[in-house]
């Protein structure tokens, strides 16, 4: 370590009496010499992320057949036009978004909170919402299957307190999937709202209660309408995340709600049907594209408000 | 008049007390659900039941005599590491050219290799596995280690990135004008900089493998059964604390990691959306 440090004022010494001309001189080898690093994990995900996505791109409109098989679209066309995956595709959606509605509407003030009142708390409340995170997601839904099933903590605390005389049917149902999604997911809006609110700059809302607006009215006219970007953000997140989760549904829906992720799994599982199982993802690729593209966008207008 | 402002000040009071027993409510809600998972661990009874009048270590027991959950819980360790080790192989390079890079190439490079994150895990799992087998590699280790560096490398890239771009260009800066070489810069300036930013982005990705269920599930055998998966088994047939035992395990392993990165670089990393 030493004679490494002395190796350096050595070399330093030396480079003031002679300093080396730079070793690249024109830009464009200087430019792609820059980007080499980049290059194996650029493989390693064409290699291992792009094509398999690729393949199963050309599964789903493949059919097989003892001849060899030929391009059908028959995969889509069962989804799109069958009232049965349509109905999937549609509850998928309406899981999502009421999820997402949910997850805005009980996170935005604990957002607010942290911005705005957490002060020395704030390290705290955000070990709060990234613990969960990272603890065991099948461990989370089992916690929720603990206090909702029948002789749980919330049907024997009830019982005891009188309040009911039986147990009350609380798992297997909507109302279980769409509590133990927003548990999940809630944590993504947070931390999305919680970004945005910082920035907002505290001056408007002063200009405005001098102007005379109630605390009601600036939060209503200046705060919340220049938030609403963590708002969107975060929503896009939990939505996009909604439409790929299938452990919830299996596990605290008992075959009431069924979606895409969970269709998959199924098919997998049971029918080992490759191509409908690859249109299936196709089209929750479709949805995460897009969510991805209006998310892209809105960093970029955040990008110029900075 | 003294008695409008004790009024008005009352008035000012009620909201914010308001929104902190709202905040309150909300953290129960957040951790009930681990709480009682805890809890149920330490229950006597055979089954899950209320309240929880006897405590016992039963269940930990039991998890040393049922050996395919503490055999998976080993086998997802390993899995974690190797594939945050070959994802920091791949990604930290990557991440330093990057973060000094202000081209719209670079642009392009960083989401794409972010892009994993943002697809549903349950297709890329099918699209790998028939991908794999076709390869050859089937239901392996190395099928495994690969679908779960896939999804570690946005992890290591984003924290590395975000801690150098952090640290600046002034220290490397000036060993060059000291007059050292490029590698001599890399080993004692950037490197002890951005050291706790790769250890932390490893932490992260080996915590996302280690809950990893929607893509080692489609490559689950006897010999390469992830915690996960053997978890999701283990609930389809039984509902007894056994699982929460494990789960426990698995939360205090998580924990320590938690507190590790916490020590390093701080959490923020892990929260960015970008």
């Amino acid at each position: 370590m030493t004679s490494d440090r002395a190796q350096l004022v050595n070399a330093s010494l030396a480079a003031r009496v002679a300093m080396p001309a730079p070793a690249s001189a024109r830009p464009g080898a200087q430019f792609a010499a820059g980007l080499l690093p980049v290059l194996p994990a650029v493989a390693f995900l064409l290699l291992f992320f792009v094509a398999p996505l690729v393949q199963n791109g050309a599964h789903s409109i493949w059919l097989p057949s003892p001849q060899g098989g030929r391009l059908s679209a028959a995969y889509y066309a069962k989804l799109f036009f069958d009232s049965y995956y349509l109905t999937v595709i549609g509850q998928t959606l309406l899981l999502s978004v009421i999820v997402t509605a949910i997850c805005a509407v009980l996170g935005y003030p604990v957002a607010y909170f942290m911005v705005r009142h957490a002060g020395r708390w704030t390290g705290l409340i955000i070990f709060l919402l990234v613990a969960p995170l990272l603890t065991s997601i099948i461990m989370r839904t089992f916690g929720w299957s603990v206090i909702l099933a029948r002789n749980g903590v919330l049907n024997s605390t009830l019982l005891g307190l009188g309040f009911i005389e039986r147990p009350l049917r609380l798992l297997q149902g909507p109302s279980s999937v769409i509590i133990g999604l927003v548990h999940v997911l809630v944590p993504f809006m947070v931390i999305s709202i919680a970004a945005v609110l910082k920035g907002v700059d505290r001056r408007l809302e002063e200009a405005a209660q001098l102007l005379g607006a109630g605390r009601l009215r600036t939060f209503r006219e200046v705060t919340l309408p220049l938030s609403l970007d963590g708002v969107a953000t975060g929503s896009i997140v939990v939505f996009m995340l909604a439409n790929g989760s299938f452990l919830t549904m299996l596990l605290l829906g008992g075959g009431s709600v069924v979606t895409l992720p969970l269709l998959i799994y199924q098919q997998f599982l049971l029918v080992q049907n490759l191509g409908f199982a690859a249109a299936m993802g196709n089209v929750l690729l479709a949805l995460a594209v897009l969510s991805l593209f209006l998310q892209l966008r809105l960093i970029r207008r955040q990008g110029v408000h900075r | 008049m003294s008695e409008t402002r004790v009024l008005r000040q009352v008035e000012r009071r009620i909201p914010q007390a308001l929104l902190l027993g709202y905040v309150l409510v909300f953290f129960v809600f957040l951790l009930a659900p681990i709480f009682f998972v805890v809890l149920v661990s330490f229950s006597d009874a055979a089954f899950i039941t209320f309240p929880v009048t006897d405590f016992s270590l039963r269940w930990y027991y039991r998890l040393l005599e049922y050996t395919p959950l503490l055999a998976s819980l080993w086998f997802s360790l390993k899995l974690a590491a190797a594939s945050a080790i070959l994802a920091a192989i791949l990604g930290v390079p990557a991440a330093l050219a990057l973060a000094r890079s202000t081209s719209r190439v670079a642009d392009v490079v960083s989401t794409f290799l972010l892009a994993p994150l943002s697809i549903p895990m349950i297709l890329l799992g099918v699209a790998l596995l028939y991908y794999l087998s076709a390869m050859g590699l089937g239901l392996s280790f190395i099928s495994l280690l690969i679908a779960h560096t896939v999804v570690s490398i946005p992890y290591v890239v984003r924290t590395v990135v975000a801690v150098y771009r952090s640290v600046g260009r002034d220290y490397e800066e000036s060993a060059a004008i000291l007059g050292a070489s490029n590698r001599q810069i890399f080993t004692y300036i950037t490197l002890p900089l951005i050291g706790s930013g790769i250890f932390s982005g490893m932490l992260f990705a080996i915590l996302i493998s280690l809950d990893n269920l929607s893509l080692s599930l489609f490559f689950g055998s006897a010999q390469t059964n992830t915690l996960p998966v053997v978890m999701l088994s283990y609930l389809q047939n039984q509902f007894d604390p056994a699982i929460a035992a494990i789960g426990s395990v698995q939360m205090a392993i998580a924990f320590v990691v938690l507190l590790m990165i916490e020590r390093t670089v701080g959490l923020e990393y892990m929260s960015s959306p970008s």
